[in-house]
């Protein structure tokens, strides 16, 4: 946001400042010349930093890593301090990677250096949308990649790169229910009415869930037993915030939910509406991942930032900051946290590979069915 | 005509230039720019989009097979008048407006009572409540959400109320009802504040002459009345229709993805970035709300409704002690009463205690210390509530300066009449019926990614785009308000000036305004409402940490999970929310009042 900081040292009694508007050269985006890719990243030599690292790094994330007590508020003011030199600045589009994607085929300026938080189908959105890489590679030039839990790598270009995850699961009321062993009890008469999810067109645990039916089930098979899923009365709703309101207020006694859910409560609390269940014996997995702006003018530094997102202490802090589980296997967490976060026997998710060009079909077939029932 | 008169002859003109300048550039650019996507395949036209929505099933359910077999459609009635007529589909669109109407029914049946309540009778603080109805307009669709639930829900108050008379459980959440009373809950105070201002410049003489000359007073009201309020009342219905028909977050929120509405799909189909087909079920949308304004602005032409310029109607009082138990209509008021009560007041009341109620039901203050810990916090992104309700203020204060002018403009120029000014008017009344995704989405293009011109991007975001957008957002609420109301003036009053020499502007401001500023005050509190309680636009163009206004902050809190993942801070702040828009509206009614033009 350099041009904001400009305007407001050009004295903001203007009307033109006040309005915010700006007029930029347009040969002034820094658009580097088109390469040719195939769809993936190239990969550039390793970035190195003369002398101490120092400038404005520009952060892109989702509103509720920034603010007070968040992980992104720790990481800054403790990156921050480690290099006195380095100003870690947040801004946070309403619309996620998606403004981005948008701004690139616009060709509109990127005005960050790095993303935190971007999801699988972020990546496959990106990929199908843009001719040119929105991201550019990190993973050989970071020096703790190999600490990092192999099954939550999801791109195979290496581009995004897991920094917690979260697992999508049942929380369900165990004095009203008993968990559901399999997918196809949820379709017993025991489980009527009993289950409350979001809408996987808009919610990412709600996709997760969707996906995770497709996993089960298969691709020829989901539709039908989503079928049954709204014959047997599940509710779908906007949103994760809605539909844990709506379970919190007894609507049903199953909600889909995340797998940490107690960690919010503590080990005092009473847990009875707060048991976790894996269907199957599985959770689906949710990495969450940060990824370098291919137009980015700080490469360095934001490498240099995605590092010390992955050292073991911070893991620690933005795993139970952020309420999800670390991404690397070295991660100091506290006690309490590792014993309130559970952990599916066994973790299920899609990769980039299999959702492109598949995701969208999936989900909009599902929801269509839906509402055609 | 004397050389010094010139300002005031270029005034009107230069008015509606510029009105049209903002609308133009915070409205049709951005919108156009989207629905462009509906009709270009690089830069080609074409009607492939269209056709494959018209031609989908999903989409319009029987009306399809006009798109993808035109000719077999005889063949296709006569097989199914044989097969006994079964009932058919309509499709997404046909449950959408399937959907409208039923919310727009239930809004009129909330709403009319109410106005006429307010329009009619004299009690005590009726001039605060009147200004309090419009209060649930402003609320983000997920406080609406929480205070239903904790009403209407499983566990909700009504159910605990019928519950301890020996009623109940009723389900009412998640079905089609309660998307319908979610949205008589919005939109009848658009009926309240419509019909109740239409009601009370009725000309009392009028009525008396009616009943002078033999008119029973059932006839005097069928007669004087009935159509001094008919335009009013279809005015609101329709902006009802129109709204409901694209109601998205609250569809799902307190319905279920069952009950989706094409507002929903507009989305989804934004989100996955396929914009041909975001833009093509939008522009359907928007072509559906905008025949029905322009049939309902014909029609409206044709109603001439002297209003105005007598003195209103005396009111009744309210309570007339015992006798009120011997009064059928009282009585039914009464019953009206508990109705709006449960409406109205229990998910507002509802919403209350669950700021001060912990997750485990007992009392707590610990949401209302997150807004004074927010408010002392440093941590860049963390919106602050005091900034929030400053800026909320400002913004709605310069929507008001912006919007009331420039809906009265386009009010005069819709009253001139002539050929096309029906048409003008329904162009002009485009921000009502285009969905706020799209009207989001095109700003995003033009105004925040920025639009070249000779070599320069030029970007615009802020408080002042801001509160131009909420302007575009607003006007059209001011025109619906003060159109009816001159179009309907005796013009002897304006022609008297004029002949006594005052120019054009003079005599719009001195006697057509005054006459009809009950209408204009209307107005100002929808601008206000609508700048307040706007979202999508806002949360893009107040790009940055500091130009937060009410509902941005309160979807912030909604995201933070410092006290656990409950809704407490946000339903603290939506307590803040009401408390300030409350004030501003009885201020705002109080201070207008007294305005003299």
């Amino acid at each position: 946001m350099r041009r904001r900081t400009f305007l407001r040292a050009a004295g903001a009694g203007s009307l033109a400042a006040l309005a915010g508007c700006a007029a930029t050269p347009t040969g002034d985006g820094t658009t580097p010349p088109p390469e040719e890719t195939t769809g993936g990243a190239t990969r550039t030599p390793r970035e190195t930093i003369d002398g101490t690292p120092s400038g404005t790094l520009r952060v892109a994330t989702y509103d509720s890593f920034t603010g007070e007590g968040t992980a992104g508020t720790y990481l800054k003011s403790a990156f921050e301090d480690e290099y006195p030199g380095v100003t870690v600045e947040f801004t946070t589009p309403s619309n996620g990677v998606n403004q981005y994607i948008q701004r690139k085929q616009s060709g509109a300026p990127i005005d960050a250096d790095l993303y935190v938080g971007v999801n699988t189908d972020d990546l496959v959105r990106a990929d199908e949308r843009l001719d040119d890489a929105l991201f550019m590679h990190s993973r050989d030039h970071l020096d703790r990649a190999d600490t990092i839990k192999p099954d939550l790598e999801i791109d195979p270009e290496g581009r995004a790169v897991p920094y917690d995850t979260g697992y999508i699961s049942l929380v369900y009321d165990e004095s009203a229910i008993e968990a559901p062993e399999t997918f196809d009890d949820l379709l017993e008469p025991a489980y009527e009415d009993a289950l409350i999810t979001q809408n996987a067109q808009q919610s990412d645990p709600g996709q997760a869930f969707l996906l995770w039916t497709i996993d089960a089930k298969g691709e020829d098979g989901y539709l039908d037993y989503w079928d049954s899923l709204v014959e047997n009365g599940v509710t779908i709703l906007d949103d994760w915030q809605p539909a844990y309101n709506a379970y919190m207020n007894e609507e049903a006694p199953m909600v889909v939910s995340y797998s940490t859910d107690q960690v919010f409560y503590g080990a005092d609390a009473d847990l009875t509406r707060h048991q976790v269940g894996f269907i199957e014996g599985e959770g689906y997995a949710n990495p969450e991942t940060m990824a370098r702006f291919a137009d980015t003018d700080q490469p360095a530094l934001a490498r240099l930032f995605m590092d010390f997102v992955l050292q073991p202490d911070h893991q620690g802090q933005v795993a139970e900051r952020n309420v999800q589980f670390p991404a690397v296997t070295d991660a100091q967490l506290g006690e309490t946290f590792s014993e309130l976060a559970k952990e599916p026997p066994e973790a299920v998710t899609f990769t980039y590979d299999q959702l492109q060009g598949n995701v969208d079909e999936w989900t909009d077939a599902w929801a269509r069915r839906v509402v055609g029932n | 005509m004397a050389p010094s008169r010139w300002p005031e002859r270029a005034a009107l003109p230069a008015a509606v230039a510029g009105t049209l300048a903002v609308i133009a550039v915070v409205f049709y650019y951005p919108v156009a720019t989207v629905f462009a996507e509906a009709v270009l395949d690089a830069g080609r036209l074409t009607l492939d989009p269209l056709l494959s929505v018209l031609g989908d099933p999903f989409y319009t359910g029987v009306v399809h097979h006009l798109f993808v077999d035109p000719a077999g459609v005889p063949a296709g009635l006569l097989a199914w008048v044989d097969a006994g007529a079964p009932p058919v589909e309509f499709g997404l669109f046909g449950f959408t407006a399937y959907q409208a109407a039923l919310s727009t029914l239930a809004s009129v049946a909330l709403g009319l009572p109410g106005a006429y309540v307010l329009a009619r009778y004299d009690f005590r603080g009726r001039e605060t409540v009147r200004s309090l109805t419009i209060v649930p307009f402003v609320l983000p669709s997920i406080l609406v959400a929480v205070g239903f639930l904790a009403m209407f829900g499983q566990t909700g108050v009504l159910n605990d109320l019928l519950g301890a008379v020996g009623l109940g459980p009723v389900e009412v959440v998640f079905t089609l009802e309660a998307i319908v009373i979610a949205h008589a809950f919005y939109n009848a105070p658009l009926v309240i504040r419509l019909v109740a201002t239409a009601w009370e410049s009725v000309d009392r003489r009028q009525v008396e002459t009616a009943r002078a000359m033999g008119a029973s007073p059932l006839r005097a009201f069928l007669d004087v009345v009935v159509p001094a309020i008919r335009p009013a009342l279809l005015t609101a219905a329709l902006l009802t229709f129109v709204f409901t028909f694209l109601s998205f977050p609250i569809v799902l929120a307190l319905g279920g993805l069952e009950l989706a509405t094409v507002e929903v799909w507009v989305f989804a189909r934004v989100q996955a970035l396929d914009l041909s087909e975001a833009a093509t079920l939008a522009t359907l949308e928007t072509l559906v709300s905008l025949v029905l304004m322009y049939l309902y602005l014909r029609y409206e032409s044709r109603q001439r409704a002297t209003t105005g310029a007598g003195q209103p109607l005396p009111r009744k009082p309210l309570a007339t002690g015992w006798a009120t138990l011997r009064s059928p209509v009282r009585l039914a008021l009464a019953g009206y009463a508990v109705v709006a009560a449960v409406v109205f007041l229990g998910p507002l009341v509802s919403l209350l205690l669950e700021s001060v109620t912990a997750p485990d039901g007992s009392f707590t203050t610990a949401y209302y210390e997150f807004l004074l810990t927010q408010q002392a916090s440093t941590a860049a992104g963390t919106a602050r509530p005091l900034p929030a309700v400053l800026n909320s203020l400002v913004y709605g204060a310069g929507t008001l300066l912006l919007a009331v002018p420039m809906g009265v403009v386009v009010a005069v120029v819709a009253t001139r009449g002539g050929r096309g000014s029906r048409l003008a008017e329904t162009v002009l009344s485009a921000p009502l019926a285009v969905s706020g995704i799209v009207v989001g989405l095109g700003l995003l293009q033009t105004m925040v990614f920025g639009t070249v011109l000779f070599g320069y991007r030029l970007t615009a975001a802020g408080p002042v785009a801001v509160v131009f957008a909420h302007a575009a957002a607003a006007y059209p609420f001011v025109t619906r308000n003060v159109a009816p109301a001159l179009g309907g003036l005796d013009s002897r009053y304006h022609d008297a000036a004029r002949s006594l020499g005052a120019s054009r502007l003079r005599a719009l401001l001195d006697v057509d305004l005054r006459l009809v500023a009950t209408a204009v005050l209307a107005g100002a509190a929808f601008a206000f409402a609508i700048s307040v309680g706007e979202f999508d636009s806002t949360v893009l163009l107040a790009e940055g940490t500091d130009s937060y206004t009410m509902p941005v902050a309160l979807e912030r809190y909604v995201g933070n999970r410092s006290l656990g993942p409950n809704l407490g801070p946000a339903t603290a702040m939506g307590t803040v929310l009401l408390a300030v828009t409350g004030l501003s509206f009885v201020a705002i009614d109080r201070l207008g009042g007294r305005w003299e033009p």
